[in-house]
């Protein structure tokens, strides 16, 4: 599903450039759950922005599904951002004037679904992670665990193959943290690929495999 | 994304700062109110004037003596067989009566009063239509015999018989002479002329011989034609400086309506430019209120932003949001200009007693005006939410 080859990205800040990304080769097949793991630094968001299309490599090449990323346009990757994958960050980004509902509404927005489906099946999204009674709350009435819940229906909700988690834990206690992680389980064993960046190794441990990074580079061991 | 929605989600974002979006849209509501206001008051004083001076007949002139040079102006006295000659003999005239003015007082058994007398002859009613109410206008006979007659308005009447009183058949005095009462007619109701005044008309004969010192200064006429006005006008003027040896004095002057047509209708139009003036500096102001607002918006929701993009948003949905909220909040301080506009409008239309009418045309051009400001300034503010970085856009505290 992902194909990543001597892929670099390199940020020029004034007169250092620095190396976030060096000499990346990683495959990630449908309905793997992997996480990445590393150092503060290492570039492990980086990478993930690049698998999630918001950012572009600066050398190497990432495919998604046999498509080269770099071939596709802004609108094309809107797109695939929009279809074949969800995001779940560290920060949860839902919008905070949106109740729960709309929130997880939103991605169905854009992609141009009807308001009467989207309400169906973003009823059925909190419903499976368990907080349709939050519904009408707006993200400043929900706890913590709860806003990443509602994240997870949101990313959930366009049925995406690939799910990009980066520290979803992170802002978590281990309790509500566990929950979230119950939830990927479940997505995972449903067939969906599940990338989840983290520094527990108790949440790395859910995945199948686990990629180490190290200033920008893999740590070739595993 | 339909349209609907992404008006309600505008809406939205303009009601989470009621505060700064009616504060944002003060300029374009006080443009837009000018100019509903102006032109709505414009069209219902135009109608109203054209219609006034439209009554007192368009193809009507007066000529006049003008300050002579020389400051005789006995010499250019008009006598009103002069006045008679040129009725029968000018090519294209209608009318020509003597017009002289008194205020002399007047007194009936119950009371006395100064009133404005205007001396002229039978004819005068063919120039300005005179609305009897009682009686007649004076005839070609109190022309000819100089007839101690009057034509008194209802004011007059009122005043010196009571209101309801019967005045027709009357004798009044006039400075010690006696005249009768032959009519009566309706006060003038033009917005030109403010209350009623006590006023009245006699032969000029009569008036001529119980006014010694007074004299003709001028003529009113009416030509056969609107389009043949100025010429008529002109030929009288011609006719009487010859006869009075003032060629090239400048001793008389003409004056006719449809010059003064002409003349309001440049007040009403300078007027009415200058307040679009205004009114589109407004609106400069207020489009640039827009912007800045925007833009301190698209700064404030950076972040949204880039959630909204990383959850599959393209460059344009983004654009278009913010610029359906940018018009939507320009419209909005439009419908509130509109209302504004139109009520204050229909009130001051009330209070002068003009007609208040509605142009659909000058609300939709409102409209179409507000959006257009909107779209214009709300352009910048919103490709420039679009042209954000997902990442930095996310990233962005
Ligand atoms: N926009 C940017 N401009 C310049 N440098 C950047 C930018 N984004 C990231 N970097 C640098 O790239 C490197 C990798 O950053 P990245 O965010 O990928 O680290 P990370 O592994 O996610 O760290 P953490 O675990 O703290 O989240 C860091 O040194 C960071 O300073
Ligand atoms: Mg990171």
């Amino acid at each position: 599903m992902i194909e990543i080859r001597d892929l670099g990205k390199t940020y020029n800040t004034g007169a250092i450039t620095l190396e976030a990304l060096k000499n990346v080769n990683l495959d990630i097949e449908a309905g793997e759950f992997v996480a990445i793991m590393g150092p503060s630094g290492s570039g492990k968001s980086t990478l993930m922005n690049i698998i999630g299309c918001l950012d572009r490599p600066s050398v190497g090449t990432y495919s998604l599904d046999g498509k080269d990323i770099s071939s596709l346009d802004e609108n094309e990757l809107a797109v695939i951002r929009n279809q074949k994958i969800g995001f779940v960050f560290q920060t949860f980004n839902l919008l905070p004037r949106l109740n729960a509902m709309r929130n997880v509404e939103l991605p169905m927005v854009y992609a141009g679904v009807d308001p009467v489906t989207r309400r169906q099946k973003a009823s059925e999204a909190l419903d499976r992670v368990g907080i349709l009674d939050h519904a009408k709350h707006r993200p400043n009435e929900l706890s913590g665990g709860q806003r990443q819940r509602v994240a997870v229906a949101r990313a959930l909700v366009n049925s995406p193959r690939l799910i990009l988690a980066d520290e979803p834990t992170g802002n978590l206690d281990s309790k509500s943290g566990a929950e979230v992680m119950a939830l990927f389980d479940e997505l995972h064993a449903q067939g969906s690929a599940i990338v989840l960046v983290t520094h527990d190794p108790e949440i790395g441990a859910h995945a199948e495999r686990i990629i180490r990074f190290r200033d920008g580079e893999q740590v070739k061991n595993n | 994304m339909n349209w609907l929605e992404m008006i309600l989600v505008a809406l939205d974002g303009i009601w989470v700062n009621k505060l700064r979006s009616s504060l944002t849209v003060l300029g374009i509501i006080i443009g837009v109110a000018s100019v509903i206001l102006v032109l709505t008051l414009g069209r219902g004083g135009q109608s109203k004037i054209m219609n006034e001076l439209e009554s007192m007949g368009s193809n009507v002139f007066v000529v006049y003596v003008n300050q002579p040079e020389d400051g005789d102006y006995n010499k250019y006295k008009i006598t009103s067989e002069e006045c008679k000659i040129m009725r029968e003999s000018i090519e294209g005239i209608k009318a020509l009566t003597p017009m002289a003015y008194a205020s002399p007082q007047v007194q009936s058994r119950r009371k006395k009063e100064n009133c404005m007398i205007i001396g002229t002859e039978s004819c005068y009613n063919q120039i300005t239509n005179i609305p009897m109410v009682k009686g007649r206008f004076i005839n070609q006979n109190d022309d000819a015999a100089a007839r101690k007659v009057i034509v008194i308005n209802q004011k007059m009447s009122d005043d010196l018989f009571g209101v309801g009183g019967d005045a027709l058949g009357q004798v009044i005095t006039v400075d010690q002479t006696p005249v009768m009462i032959c009519g009566i007619f309706k006060n003038g109701s033009g917005m030109l002329e403010g209350a009623p005044r006590a006023m009245a008309y006699m032969p000029i004969n009569t008036f001529l011989s119980m006014f010694p010192y007074s004299g003709v200064y001028e003529l009113d006429g009416s030509a056969e034609t609107k389009e043949q006005v100025e010429k008529v006008a002109q030929r009288v003027l011609k006719s009487l400086e010859i006869r009075h040896d003032a060629v090239g004095k400048k001793a008389y002057m003409v004056f006719n309506m449809e010059q003064e047509l002409q003349s309001a209708n440049n007040v009403m139009s300078i007027i009415t430019m200058i307040i679009s003036a205004i009114a589109g500096i407004s609106l400069l102001v207020g489009g640039i209120g827009v912007m800045n607002i925007m833009l301190v918006s698209v700064t404030e929701r950076t972040r949204e932003i880039g959630i909204r993009m990383a959850i599959g948003a393209k460059r344009t949905d983004i654009m278009i949001q913010f610029l359906i909220e940018a018009v939507v909040l320009s419209l909005l301080g439009g419908v509130i200009g509109v209302m504004l506009g139109l009520g204050g409008g229909a009130i001051v239309c009330l209070l002068a007693k003009i007609p208040f009418t509605v142009s659909i045309g000058i609300v939709l051009l409102a409209f179409i005006f507000s959006s257009v400001v909107g779209i214009f300034f709300g352009m910048y503010p919103a490709n420039r939410a679009a042209k954000l970085d997902p990442i930095e856009a996310l990233r962005y505290e």
